[in-house]
């Protein structure tokens, strides 16, 4: 199934832009193929529905670890290891607003 | 294109938001992206101005630049208007609004005169949303408790601004 999701905030800038949309894929199989630098969109406990990078996916555990591009970002230690099944999907496309007004 | 459209669906069913938000606010505010926004404005106006005096309103060329700039001055405007909203929001603090209490009838005026820019081709309507949002300007770097200079800007429409005199 396909999702589209509007990205607020500028933790991912320059890569997402507040404003921008993204077509995420939400079929669970696909999340053990999620490697380093795919983005994701989850749900977190304390800081509700995020979009990160991924730094590394623990296949064993099930786990990713994540983190923004900004450097103000939520940090990995603070957001902690996302599980699996707070993935809502993987972006697999970017819809962005014009980087230029004219 | 695609944007457009699937930000029109989003203003009919919106769509979940996903937070890329900093942990801590970067501390990065600048008036000035909403006064070169509000200055273009007034540019758009000036330019809409010179089409219709011309005598090319039978040529597909003019309905092509007037809708361009029309197009430019909406979006500037209400570019204009979130950049106040943003320094408002995020940035302006209780003990600032009881040093400056023009700042929430100030904040209010600049709304309403973007919307009144993008709803007319008034260049007064402008002229007032520059000079408000230059007003906004000067009470911001006092805030920031930095001295301002008055300059013209150095592009049309060469509007008297304000700046941080660093």
């Amino acid at each position: 199934m396909l999702k589209i999701i509007k990205v607020t905030g500028n933790s991912l800038s320059p890569f997402f832009l507040s404003g921008d949309y993204v077509l995420v894929s939400t079929f669970p199989r696909s999340f053990k193929r999620l490697h380093a630098d795919d983005s994701v969109v989850f749900t977190h406990p304390d800081y509700g529905l995020l979009i990160k990078h991924v730094r590394r996916n623990f296949l064993d555990s099930k786990k990713l670890e994540v983190i923004g591009s900004h450097k103000d970002s939520i940090s990995s230690q603070k957001l902690g290891l996302i599980p699996y099944s707070d993935i809502i999907g993987k972006v697999i496309f970017h819809i962005k607003q014009s980087r230029l007004s004219n | 294109m695609l944007y457009k459209f699937i930000q029109a669906l989003d203003r009919i069913l919106p769509f979940p938001k996903a937070k890329a938000h900093c942990d801590i606010p970067c501390g990065i505010y600048d008036p000035i992206t909403a006064q070169i926004n509000a200055l273009t404005v007034v540019r758009m106006m000036d330019l809409m101005a010179g089409l219709t005096e011309g005598d090319e309103k039978a040529k597909v060329d003019f309905h092509n630049s007037i809708s361009r700039y029309i197009a430019v001055k909406e979006e500037h405007a209400e570019k204009a208007k979130h950049e106040i909203r943003v320094i408002w929001g995020d940035f302006i603090k209780d003990a600032h609004v009881e040093k400056y209490p023009e700042l929430p009838t100030l904040v209010h005026k600049i709304m309403q005169l973007g919307s009144k820019c993008r709803q007319t081709a008034d260049r007064d309507a402008g002229l007032a949303f520059v000079e408000a949002i230059n007003r906004f300007a000067e009470i911001f770097w006092a805030i920031k408790d930095k001295k301002i200079k008055k300059a013209n800007a150095p592009y049309a429409p060469g509007l008297e601004m304000v700046y941080p005199d660093l």
